[in-house]
């Protein structure tokens, strides 16, 4: 499961056009994956645990 | 007076000659060790204002390094659905100052730089998007497309300030088609470009 896919379990009602503006996932082509470059949502961030 | 002659220290002589019209002029030679410049000799200045200059029937060389371009491409790549990923140029076209490297622009010439990029995706349902990143944060997006029959693409291009020395700038694109897709990687349908267009 990605990251963007564990975010969208998490909350479902996320729209999105969140993650083209409050929320950035970001991955850096670096081989360390996907992570959360920003989060601005009114929505809590998801701690690290929440998407182990 | 009319010509001085002055002898060579070993041999020959120079002639420091007035032009042959009426009134009187001052010639001031400059201080400290020079060589005066001629009309017709070929030399090479160094320290030179020129203020309004005109020049006629002129061939001007740039150094390959005043004027930094470079142009690259890269091979197929996974864009992961939701996030904003880096893309990769591992070939180079040109690259005129040897600026870039590492999918990344670091030019050493202080200046304004004209900047493109163009990606391909084959998917035909959801968005994407490219952006310019200048030192590994967002700074110019380009209009997000739709994909359609034949699949989507997208493209940015952006005037940006860069210092000569620490700024640099790279490509990332993101998708929201639902999925992990391949980009198209070829010179034509994925690549990134620029010069510089004017110095700082």
């Amino acid at each position: 499961m990605t990251l963007y896919e564990k975010i969208k379990t998490l909350y479902p009602s996320l729209e999105e056009q969140a993650f083209m503006t409050t929320i950035r996932l970001q991955n850096d082509s670096d081989g360390k994956g996907d992570y959360i470059e920003k989060w601005e949502h009114t929505l809590p961030r998801p701690t690290d645990k929440e998407l182990a | 007076m009319g010509d001085i002659i002055l002898a060579g220290s070993t041999s020959g002589s120079i002639t420091v000659a007035p032009p042959a019209v009426a009134g009187s002029g001052t010639l001031t030679l400059p201080t400290g060790t020079d060589t005066l410049v001629g009309l017709a000799a070929t030399q090479t200045l160094t320290n030179k204002t020129l203020t309004s200059p005109t020049i006629t029937g002129a061939t001007i060389t740039v150094a390959s390094t005043a004027n930094p371009a470079f142009s690259a491409y890269g091979n197929a790549q996974s864009i992961t659905n939701g996030s904003w990923t880096k893309i990769n140029y591992e070939n180079e076209e040109f690259d005129t100052n040897s600026n870039f490297a590492s999918s990344r622009f670091t030019p050493t010439v202080a200046g304004y730089y004209q900047v493109s990029s163009g990606l391909y995706f084959g998917f035909t349902s959801g968005a994407n998007v490219a952006a310019v990143y200048k030192n590994g944060a967002e700074f110019k997006r380009g209009s997000m497309n739709s994909g359609g029959t034949g699949g989507t693409g997208c493209a940015v291009s952006a005037l940006i300030s860069c210092n000569g020395s620490s700024d640099y700038l790279e490509i990332y694109v993101y998708q929201s088609s639902g999925s992990t897709q391949s980009s198209g990687g070829s010179s034509a349908i994925q690549w990134f470009s620029g010069a510089m267009v004017r110095s700082a």
